[in-house]
């Protein structure tokens, strides 16, 4: 009867633990397995494999454990599929947000359960049972959702609730009311109102630590010369050899894209081309890719070979570094060489370092929890935004307010206009709780003057 | 008491626009039905405004037609003045609105009645309902003569204790000139039905000739009038079953010689004196209980919630071609007749207006319809249907559906078949009757296009393709009329499958009727199609993706839709739902999950711990 979707849940408790596991029940488990797994040769129901998850993004979240069962033989009897990970609740969310992505839905609470049940795999005796699970896991959903509803989070989805309303009430007044004296309908307005709650809605989605630390992790761009050690670097931060690593300069030309976890941050390390005078076609390319991410990191680790003078940076990218964004590290200080020479970056934190050694690991990673903590644990800390589903209410708000913009610039007709809005107001109703459409018309009708 | 012969099947108490589309369902589905009305002169009168249609509203006419209803067909042969709502906007939004000649009408209809076979026209007030156990069984009425009927079906419009208002002048009766039911609200109150109380207005009537139409902006009908019934699909036996014997029956033919419609508006003065004048108010003296509509407010609210604001707009409708009496649209009042006067006297082209009826207000008793199931039929008498206004909604065409669903069920009961209930996805009058079944009113329920998550699937030109298959399921139409129907729907779907399949060029055809730019001409085998074919076609190709998302919405709706509450289940028995729910839903009684989940303060987790209890039960 339901089986149309597949549907996915965190289901160990949210905190630090050894491993945590994910969980998708339905049609879609198989083919998710082969997706995310590259496994194109057998599958066996009932058996543990290996393997590294790969988000639809092409990152590598994690090593795990996963396991297909097909259905009836399972819990839900429905084909599912259980996936066990490292216990950081961040990587747990990243899978969850990553299935999301891939056309699961987020499970309701005791929607597993209910699906053993209806799909006979309980017996009647064990409904009852059910019913009191389902009704206990909402009570701690709806406490959770209301935990973060309280706070500067909950205000603000208000306040777009609102101007959501405001701009429905219009467009459906001069759908429903075409007879009345109305004034002139300013569509220019619309694409005003519209852009505003783009702008509001991405602003949540920006500020919210979900977007910036589940979703792309803060990106962290490694900068320097040639051979200044950025590759190494990067290894020593993953713990394991990743990069390819060579006494030649300018080995790599391509990024590589890693993401660890340092303490209750997911950061994303982009390891880059060294900055220099370019000889081949291949290095400019990869220094002109440089330039074009560092518009887009959060922080900035520069590597200077101490042994070498401080080079010129490209005005691109020395414009975009300061105190508050850039930890300068001076490498190979296990050549002997202790010259701290100029600062390239005025009052940023500079860092004695050995990529080789690892000295100086600690203190940069105290100066990088400390630099993430100050840019993004904003002042009203309440701007958190942890809920995967709220998440996914968000993106799908953004995109109905960009199809009806889009809409709107086309000319098409406002009863298409109005539907995508009907599907933005779907989508904050489901964070606030369904919005009857007597609200609207609460709204409508005191906005405008209607009385034929 | 006198009993008047066998039992009717069914007897359907007033023959307003409820009554009569519930008497004609009724009896078309070959039930014996009695309609009774306590003045069959004013049989289908338009108490209020001279129109049928407009926004919504245009859109249930056609239903109506679809499901074999009488209004669209009256609406035609009355109307004097066409004009499609909307037309600068998409195609789900279009309305066809019709002023009527409210003379024509009222005398169609009843002609209707008296030709219908199964049904007999009788002239009583019922006083009371006559009941047998749970069950009803018959209704006295004051002229001492009792009727039995196996079903009984109510319409009382604002007859339920209507009291009217002007000023402080009080008069009994649910319309000015008519008298008021009294008695019978208390079968209700003695069956356990609740009753609360609404109000509506009314404005005043001018007489033509005293209105100065120089001064007045002309409101011109569209020269290509839309018209409500479909024709395409009707043989000529279908067509009028009163008058295709004969010659036209109004003496014009349906959208030929429009007249016009006139707008001015309230000035300063009119501001001054209605608020100088508004403690006289019926509404702002305290004389009235009841709720008025937000979107219908009295001359009186309108400058006093849009305060600074003396410019409305006012609309003077023309009531018939064979009189001179106007209706003033937009200035419905409770005030007092001289503040009525004075308040006339300050607008543009009425200075010098003479005042055939005042305005008034009328209070009246509706049972709330939360004590309904879906189907029409009271929770707690059976065999007792409510359609129209006592269900708490306004308007003629709201009041119309519901008589016509009230209609075929109470023929469905007699028979022992199951009832017919339009799902939210059938059309505007599902969404009605669900919206007041689950969740109730605090005001005469009015149709928005807004109500409708499903508006782009409900264009008006496609009532009689959405709802064929009720139509043939309960006979609701002719044999060959429905032949016609199936016919267009196949007409219409091959041609979507060819637009979608042929290219021209790289792209396919519907990808370029897609373009909102693309004005060209398609092949000759898709432009030489009919019109009504050819319209319904491109909608489906062009809205595609958009008519996909909202039938991707109905599917997951009917998923819950489709696991019905027993009758009477008790949710205060199911373990794990929370004691505050089950009341709310044991007070609503919602006859499946999907209406359950309507219902305000049902969250999804409820739901699922239904989902499990009931299919345990």
């Amino acid at each position: 009867m339901e089986t149309v979707d597949t549907i996915v849940a965190v289901g160990t408790p949210n905190g630090e633990s050894a491993l945590a596991l994910v969980r998708a029940s339905g049609p879609a488990c198989e083919s998710l397995a082969r997706e995310i797994f590259s496994r194109s040769g057998s599958l066996q129901p009932r058996h543990a494999y290996h393997g590294s998850y790969r988000s639809a993004a092409g990152t590598v979240m994690d090593d795990v454990v996963y396991c297909l069962y097909q259905g009836p033989k399972s819990f839900t009897g429905e084909d599912t599929l259980e996936i066990t990970c490292h216990g950081n609740p961040l990587i747990a969310s990243g899978i969850l947000t990553d299935l999301i992505a891939r056309g699961c839905r987020q499970s309701e609470p005791g929607e597993f359960s209910r699906r053993a049940f209806l799909n006979g795999r309980m017996d009647l005796t064990q409904a009852e049972a059910v019913m009191e699970l389902i009704q206990a896991r909402s009570d701690k959903a709806i406490q959770a959702a209301h935990n973060q509803l309280r706070g500067a989070f909950g205000r603000q989805l208000g306040i777009l609730k609102e101007r959501m309303l405001a701009n429905v009430a219009t467009i459906e007044a001069y759908i429903d009311f075409p007879e009345e004296d109305l004034p002139e309908e300013q569509k220019e307005a619309y694409v005003t109102g519209i852009q505003e709650l783009m702008t509001f809605c991405s602003r949540l989605i920006d500020s919210s630590q979900y977007a910036a630390f589940l979703r792309d992790g803060v990106k962290t761009l490694i900068l320097g010369e040639p051979n200044a050690g950025k590759s190494s670097l990067l290894n020593l931060l993953l713990g394991f050899e990743r990069a390819i690593v060579s006494e030649q300069p300018g080995t790599t030309r391509d990024f590589l894209r890693e993401r660890i976890i340092l303490g209750p941050h997911s950061i994303q390390l982009l390891d880059t081309a060294g900055l220099r005078e370019a000889e081949s076609d291949i290095e400019q390319e990869g220094i002109r890719k440089t330039i074009e991410l560092a518009e887009e990191a959060d922080i900035f680790l520069l590597v200077r070979d101490t042994a070498l003078p401080s080079p010129e940076l490209p005005e691109a990218i020395a414009s975009k570094l300061s105190a508050a964004n850039c930890i300068v590290l001076r490498n190979k200080v296990d050549l002997g060489v202790s010259d701290p020479g100029p600062n390239p970056v005025a009052g940023a934190k500079s860092i004695e370092f050995s990529a080789l050694t690892g000295h100086g690991l600690e203190a940069l990673r105290a100066a990088l929890l400390e630099m993430i903590d100050a840019r993004f644990s904003t002042d009203d800390d309440d701007l958190i935004l942890v809920n995967a589903r709220h998440g996914v209410a968000l993106n799908e708000l953004r995109d109905c307010l960009q199809s009806a913009l889009k809409k709107l610039e086309d000319d098409e007709a406002m009863e298409l206009v109005a539907s995508d809005l009907r599907g933005a107001m779907d989508a904050i109703g489901s964070i606030l709780g369904r919005i009857d459409n007597e609200d609207m018309l609460d709204v409508l009708f005191s906005s405008f003057c209607i009385g034929k | 008491m006198e009993v008047r012969g066998d039992a009717y099947d069914v007897i359907v108490c007033g023959a307003g626009h409820a009554g009569c589309e519930a008497a004609l369902a009724a009896a078309r589905m070959g039930a014996r039905t009695l309609v009774l009305s306590g003045n069959i002169d004013t049989i289908a009168a338009m108490s209020c405004n001279p129109a049928i249609g407009g926004v919504a509203k245009g859109q249930i006419v056609r239903e109506i037609d679809a499901l074999g209803g009488e209004m669209a067909l009256t609406t035609d042969v009355s109307g004097i003045q066409f004009r499609l709502l909307n037309a600068s906007k998409g195609p789900a939004v279009q309305s066809p609105r019709a002023q009527c000649d409210k003379k024509v009408y009222a005398l169609r209809m009843k002609h209707v009645l008296e030709h219908q076979e199964n049904l007999d026209v009788f002239q009583a007030t019922v006083t009371g309902l006559i009941f047998k156990g749970d069950s009803v069984v018959g209704c006295h009425t004051n002229l001492d003569v009792d009727f039995h009927g196996k079903t009984v079906i109510i319409t009382t419009g604002t007859f339920l204790r209507g009291l009217m208002h002007i000023g402080k002048n009080k008069n009994e009766g649910g319309r000015m000139g008519d008298y008021s039911a009294k008695t019978l609200s208390n079968s209700f109150l003695e069956a356990g039905i609740e009753l609360e109380r609404l109000k509506t207005g009314t404005p005043p009537r001018l007489l033509g000739r005293s209105i100065d139409f120089s001064q007045l902006e002309e409101q011109k009908g569209d020269a290509d009038p839309t018209l409500f019934a479909f024709y395409d699909t009707r043989d000529e036996s279908d067509m009028f079953h009163v008058e295709h014997h004969g010659e036209t029956f109004a003496g014009w033919r349906p959208g030929s010689d429009p007249v016009s419609c006139w707008i001015t508006y309230t000035t300063e003065k009119t501001s001054e004196i209605v608020l100088k004048n508004l403690h006289l108010s019926a509404m702002y003296g305290g004389e009235i209980e009841g709720a008025g509509p937000r979107y219908c407010p009295s001359i009186e609210d309108k400058f006093v919630r849009f305060e600074g604001r003396p410019r409305h707009m006012l609309f003077i409708e023309p009531e018939g071609r064979n009189t001179n009496e106007y209706y003033i649209n937009g200035l419905s009042t409770s005030l007092p007749f001289s503040a009525q006067k004075e308040m006339i006297a300050s607008i543009p082209g009425l200075e010098n207006a003479h005042l055939l009826r005042p305005a008034y207000a009328v209070e009246y008793d509706f049972a709330p319809p939360t004590q309904i199931f879906p189907h029409l039929e009271s929770k707690k008498v059976e065999n007792l249907f409510f359609a129209g206004q006592i269900n708490g909604t306004s308007g003629y065409e709201e009041a119309a559906c519901q008589g016509l669903v009230a209609g075929v069920n109470a023929a469905l009961k007699v028979r022992g078949d199951a009832p017919f209930v339009l799902k939210r996805y059938d059309g505007y009058t599902g969404v009605l009757i669900d919206d007041l079944v689950t969740k109730g009113t605090q005001e005469p329920y009015r149709m928005f296009t807004s109500r409708a998550e499903y508006r782009l699937l409900f264009n008006h030109g496609s009532s009689e393709l959405r709802l064929l298959d009720y139509a043939r399921k309960y006979g609701l139409l002719s044999e060959s009329r429905l032949r016609r129907i199936e016919r267009k729907k196949e007409q219409i779907e091959s041609s979507v499958a060819w637009v979608e399949s042929n290219r021209v060029g790289e792209q396919t055809w519907a990808t370029l009727v897609r373009r909102n730019d693309w004005d060209g001409s398609l092949p000759e085998g898709i432009e030489s199609l009919p019109d009504a074919v050819k319209a319904e076609a491109l909608y489906r190709v062009r809205y595609d993706g958009y008519l996909k998302r909202e039938l991707r919405q109905v599917e997951k709706l009917n998923n819950v839709e489709g696991i019905q509450v027993p009758k009477g289940f008790d949710f205060l028995t199911v373990t794990g739902l929370k004691k505050e729910c089950a009341l709310k839903l044991n007070e609503m009684g919602p006859a499946n999950l999907g209406q359950a989940s309507r219902v305000s303060g049902v969250n999804p987790a409820d739901i699922s711990i239904l989902m499990v209890a009931l299919n345990n039960s």
